[in-house]
């Protein structure tokens, strides 16, 4: 049932996004299969360099407040020590408090729209939190410090070490779900979870215009298209009206006709209503039929071929 | 006029999801802590009656967009109702307090094998200083050995080293104690990420830092000062190779997880097993800054290899009766 669900909204995407995402289902404590989205490599590349651009910010700003503290010579190495010190600390601690604090994001993330969350679908707890990002100092900033000693140790066990830590660093291009090191160490992944909003429901008549539907259809007619065809004339039917989205309306609207034999012109002012209209009755007879257990998923009326089911 | 099943179910539920977008949202901006107790209740309801809907939604309504948004409501609202409850500080206390020192207890075995290879290390390097002392230089890189070797006499050991001048409060505490906390706490930070390659880069780390120990015992013992080195070294030492083996330890464990997983696949093995071991490498990392306090501070102020000596055994008693006690009521 919610793999069916899903696949029609998976293809539909499919269709007007371009790109296949990578999707996971996660099962929440209470038995709610989940589907949730992978952050692709970029998206996660992009969220990393945006936090350490932040951090660099921080560091300048600590460097611009101790500094002056501490300004007379004699002074400026224990400035210097302090703030190599802070810089320690805020480099182990910025990633795991801003998890621990907004739910699994940091600034980042926050604006890529990443999360970070359990793989195995329980709680996000502190210790995972800790673990994901005690690693990160292997992954990224012992192979950064093993390049720049690379100058004076160049020696093959220099290379081997670096070659090892860098194939730890490039683990995400290698499974399925782009984990790293510290992902697989604390049980962690990166979805990628963008906010959606509710808009109004298609199938009432919009709140200016209170008027009764005008088209109607019979059973044969609505039983030409299945879920997958309602739901790209949904998507269509929202987006915004201008002269673009009424070409492909016109468009659509006449296939329509032509498929199901509706012999009568639509006037162009009444192309709207009248798909607005057929998603209405379309969506009925379907919803009645999947009550009943007679799913129709696209007007071939098989199942896609494509493995949607993990 | 069609109302569709599917229309009325999402206009007698639609007022509770608003109500539960809008509490969701406010705990994104502003953290858990901006609900009330009791909102803090009516989330975990709201919650699971959303999630209630996405499966009914699912089953009779091919309105596209609402499914998505009941989909993407449902897990923001698990993610705040299952996210982390704990700020950095509480979890921090929590940690220190019993999360630590049990997960120490569990890694008895691995801290063995640890001290094994330590032990290996020391009795190695001895060995090959004591038979020759120019082997100690090949042995030592020369920023930590800092001029010491086999030309050094007892004299230049005893007043450069052993007992040198305090250097000031400032420095002492300040300047040595933090550069040497952050050089201590990375090479722990790799002594336990290194496990995630299998360990063997862990053990070779222990094995050489125990060589290089070994080195310098042997270069003091030939002088004649073998126990005023050891004194000089443990008032830190007991806290900083304790914190050296426990991230080792951490990383053998993971290490373990990785090539004998048991009954569990390896990757739910490595997430079950890691997430203690990084615990025990982060406590680690505090025992580290203990060390450098120490060592930067109050070694050379405690100036006679007795006082040290006595030192460093009150600190072992303390650490064995932290990770034997602490925390044990909840084990």
């Amino acid at each position: 049932m919610t793999d069916r669900a899903a696949s029609h909204v998976d293809r539909v995407s499919e269709l007007f996004g371009g790109m296949k995402r990578k999707r996971r289902v996660i099962e929440s404590p209470e038995g709610v299969a989940l589907s949730v989205g992978i952050a692709t490599r970029g998206e996660r590349l992009y969220a990393f360099l945006i936090d350490i651009a932040l951090m660099t910010v921080i560091i300048f700003c600590l460097y611009a407040l101790v500094i002056p503290l501490f300004f007379s010579r004699a002074d400026i190495q224990i400035g210097m020590t302090l703030i190599l010190f802070l810089v320690f600390i805020v480099r182990n601690l910025y990633f795991t408090h801003f998890e621990l604090a907004w739910q699994g994001r940091t600034p980042g993330k926050r604006i890529c729209g990443l999360r970070v969350i359990n793989r195995y679908g329980g709680e996000l707890s502190p210790s995972a939190v800790i673990a994901r990002n005690l690693t990160r100092e292997v992954e990224f900033f012992l192979p950064l410090s093993l390049f720049a000693s690379l100058g004076d140790a160049g020696t093959a066990a220099g290379l081997a070490a670096l070659g090892w830590v860098l194939a730890i660093a490039a683990l995400p291009l290698f499974n399925r779900d782009n984990l790293r090191a510290g992902d697989l160490i604390g049980g962690t992944m990166v979805i990628w979870m963008p906010r959606r909003a509710l808009s109004g429901d298609l199938s009432l008549p919009a709140p200016d215009a209170a008027r009764e539907a005008v088209y109607s259809f019979t059973r044969e007619q609505l039983s030409v298209y299945g879920a997958f065809e309602l739901q790209v004339l949904e998507e269509l039917l929202r987006s915004p009206p201008n002269r673009d989205s009424d070409r492909v309306l016109s468009g659509v609207c006449a296939k329509i006709r032509i498929k199901i034999g509706w012999a009568d012109e639509v006037p162009p002012g009444e192309v709207r209503r009248f798909l607005s209209d057929f998603y209405a009755s379309e969506r009925d007879d379907l919803e009645r039929g999947q009550l009943f257990g007679r799913h129709r998923p696209d007007k071939t009326g098989t199942t896609p071929s494509r493995e949607t089911a993990e | 006029m069609i109302v569709l099943r599917s229309a009325e179910f999402r206009r007698a539920r639609e007022h509770a999801w608003s109500r539960l977008d809008e509490m969701v949202s406010l705990v994104e901006r502003k953290g858990i802590g901006a609900l009330s107790a009791d909102e803090a209740q009516e989330i975990a309801l709201l919650y699971r009656s959303a999630a209630s809907s996405l499966s009914v939604a699912r089953n009779i309504a091919l309105d596209r967009n609402l499914i998505l948004y009941l989909e993407n409501l449902t897990l923001r609202a698990y993610l705040v109702v299952y996210g982390p409850r704990r700020g950095v500080m509480q979890s921090l206390a929590a940690f220190f307090t019993g999360g630590f020192p049990r997960a120490v207890r569990k890694l008895a075995k691995h801290l063995v094998i640890v001290s094994a290879a330590m032990l290996i290390g020391i009795a190695a390097g001895y060995a090959l200083v004591r038979a020759d002392l120019e082997n100690f230089s090949s042995l030592v890189p020369g920023l930590l050995a800092g001029g010491r070797g086999a030309g050094s006499t007892r004299e230049e050991l005893l007043s450069d080293e052993l007992f040198a001048a305090w250097p000031g409060f400032v420095d002492a505490f300040v300047v040595f104690a933090n550069s040497l906390f952050r050089h201590n706490a990375i090479v722990g930070i790799f002594c336990f990420g290194l496990g995630f390659a299998l360990g063997v880069p862990t053990l070779l780390l222990v094995v050489y830092n125990g060589a290089v120990l070994g080195a310098f015992i042997a270069l003091h013992a030939a002088k004649g000062l073998a126990l005023d080195f050891v004194a000089w070294l443990a008032i830190h030492g007991v806290t900083e190779i304790l914190a050296i083996f426990l991230c080792a330890a951490a990383g053998l464990s993971v290490a373990e997880t990785v090539i004998f997983p048991g009954d569990l696949s390896r990757l739910s093995s490595l997430a079950s097993r890691g997430r203690e071991a990084a615990g025990v490498a982060a406590g680690a990392v505090a025992m580290f800054f203990i060390a450098g306090f120490i060592e930067g501070g109050f070694r050379q102020l405690v100036a006679s290899t007795p006082g040290r000596g006595a030192f460093a055994l009150a600190t072992a008693a303390l650490w064995a009766l932290y990770f034997t006690r602490a925390g044990a009521g909840d084990d």
